[in-house]
């Protein structure tokens, strides 16, 4: 059983590890920069500019997004460990479980208060040009926030067992893969090969279908978003990431600290 | 107290390690055992290499016994409960060094258990208790090793343990630091609380532990009260002569298979003694001089250096 305040301790002082530190700031700034350079990429448009600026900056926050879940999340247990501030933390009455939930939980907080900033800056540059932001930004947003709290749970599970370096590779060839999964499925059952069909479908079935959690289209062209597009991935994600989170505690559980 | 009622027991703790491409695993706890009693300082002496870290962790469940079994106050060291009465020291901490002194000990107070409410005054009393009133406030990537060290005393002892691990608690600090340190660990003690100190310091041990056990590649050699380890032995004496005849050394060494060091008319020697008494009259009567006769302890560096001998020759 968890401890609520002890995860809540751990994952806290996650948080506070992160506004103190200067990288993420660092990744942030980039982000709205690119924001904003939509500004100028959408005026070299005589066409639909504010939907070319919207494309852009809800791609720059995807993509800052993961590289920000990346980069803090393969370091998240790994740091610990070569730190060894492990050593004090887990000698108190604190279950691993706990640790790695902690600090699962804290990142997944930073994340997100990033991202709101981010959608703060998408608003603000939405407003400038005049571009409509309607439910279907809302609900695009709330699916990001998901994908981000999912490939912080791949991150970790990496972590828990693998350098920082390879954990990176991994995460963003899971992310990747997780964006195609429905196009290699389809691939799959359109080829010739039985096997190659059956791969395609396993494929689509073990890695995470990331691209539910993708709205950016309907959000930006104003297409019609049901409460079923949000809530299904939302619930996968949920019950993905608990799984990830389950096996990342398993192997952490075992681990000797040298 | 037998070692049914022991703090601390340790049976048969085998530790493989495994190498993460190699063939073989390498053994590097050979089924030591022992036990710490209630309220004592306890030292785990050996040297580097010898198994001291690997122990320890074994009993912080930061790694894990492949055989044999440890308990602390009674509980199996793989259980995280017990962890409450339990305050650990590692060698050469580490902490969050973006917190400052006050917010690390809130952090682990937290993580220990202590009550919100009483969380604030523990970690002030804590402060003043280690000296660090005057930095509570700073960030502790400014802080110095020793005061660090402090800091790594004050979360151990955050929520008022039962029993303390300390990890080589003197390791890399200036003559002052070590004072300091020692003299914590004697306040310890005078409050009730039994402490486990992993160290290769060995005057530090003489001078604290009520009982020790030299652990060497991985197997205790020896283990009991340091009192009786410091009386093993024939005792023995350290004798300084002057104004010594030419011939008296060598009729010395001869007769009494005294130790002699020599600087012109004045000797050092070591005798046995129950010698003494003859070597004085012999020096007397040869129109010698007696400086001083001091009674010689055995050291525990000596048993330590006679274990490490007697463990490469097996």
């Amino acid at each position: 059983m968890l401890s609520a305040i002890r995860v809540a301790a751990i994952a806290s002082n996650t948080v506070r590890e992160a506004v103190r530190s200067r990288v993420l700031y660092v990744l942030l700034f980039f982000a709205v920069t690119l924001m904003l350079f939509g500004i100028v990429l959408s005026s070299l448009s005589y066409v639909e500019s504010e939907r070319i600026l919207q494309d852009v900056a809800m791609a720059a926050m995807r993509v800052f997004g993961v590289a920000i879940a990346i980069f803090v999340g393969v370091n998240l247990i790994h740091k610990e460990v070569d730190r060894r501030t492990v050593y004090t933390i887990l000698s108190k009455p604190l279950t691993r479980a706990e640790f790695l939930f902690g600090k699962f939980a804290g990142l997944v907080l930073t994340i997100w208060l990033q991202l709101a900033i981010m959608v703060a800056c998408f608003m603000g540059v939405s407003a400038l040009t005049g571009a409509e932001v309607g439910a279907g930004h809302a609900a695009a947003f709330v699916l990001l926030g998901g994908e981000l709290a999912l490939i912080v749970a791949v991150a970790t599970l990496f972590s828990s067992f693998s350098t920082p370096l390879l954990s990176s590779f991994f995460t963003a060839g899971v992310w990747l893969a997780g964006h195609l999964t429905r196009d290699l499925r389809d691939v799959g059952l359109r080829s010739n090969s039985e096997w190659v069909g059956e791969a395609g479908v396993w494929l689509h079935r073990m890695l995470p279908d990331l691209q539910s959690f993708n709205l950016t289209i309907e959000a930006v062209h104003g297409l019609p978003v049901t409460a079923a597009d949000v809530w299904l991935p939302l619930v996968y994600g949920a019950a993905y990431t608990t799984l990830l989170l389950l096996a990342a505690t398993l192997i952490f559980d075992r681990r000797d600290f040298r | 107290m037998d070692a049914a009622d022991a703090i601390v027991r340790v049976e048969n703790v085998v530790k493989d390690f495994r190498p993460s491409f190699g063939l073989r695993s390498r053994r590097v706890l050979h089924g030591i055992s022992f036990d710490v009693q209630d309220g004592e300082i306890f030292g785990f002496v050996g040297p580097n290499g010898a198994g001291k870290t690997t122990t320890l962790k074994v009993l912080m469940g930061l790694i894990r016994a492949s055989q044999g079994h440890a308990t602390i106050l009674g509980c199996d060291v793989r259980e995280t409960a017990f962890r409450q009465h339990v305050g650990f020291l590692p060698e050469n901490p580490y902490f969050y060094d973006y917190l400052t002194g006050r917010e690390i000990l809130s952090f682990y107070a937290k993580l220990s258990g202590v009550a919100s409410r009483a969380r604030e005054g523990r970690v002030s009393e804590l402060l003043d208790w280690v000296g660090l009133s005057a930095a509570a406030d700073a960030r502790l990537r400014t802080y110095s090793k020793g005061m660090l060290q402090r800091v790594g005393i004050a979360q151990a002892l955050v929520h008022e343990p039962k029993v303390v691990f300390l990890d080589e608690p003197m390791s890399g600090l200036d003559p002052i630091g070590r004072k300091e340190i020692r003299d914590l660990i004697l306040r310890l003690r005078d409050e009730g609380k039994t402490v486990f100190m992993c160290t290769h310091i060995l005057p530090d041990v003489e001078m604290l532990c009520d009982r020790v056990a030299i652990i060497v590649e991985g197997r205790v050699r020896h283990a009991g009260a340091t009192d009786a380890f410091l009386g093993e032995g024939e005792p023995e004496a350290d004798l300084v002569l002057a104004a010594v005849p030419a011939d008296l050394p060598a009729q010395l060494e001869e007769l009494y298979a005294a130790s002699l060091r020599g600087h012109g008319d004045r000797l050092e020697l070591r005798v046995r003694e129950k010698f003494v008494q003859d070597v004085l009259q012999a020096t007397l009567g040869a129109g010698g001089h007696v400086v001083s006769v001091t009674p010689h302890r055995t050291s525990l560096e000596s048993i330590f250096l006679h274990a490490v001998e007697e463990s490469s020759r097996c």
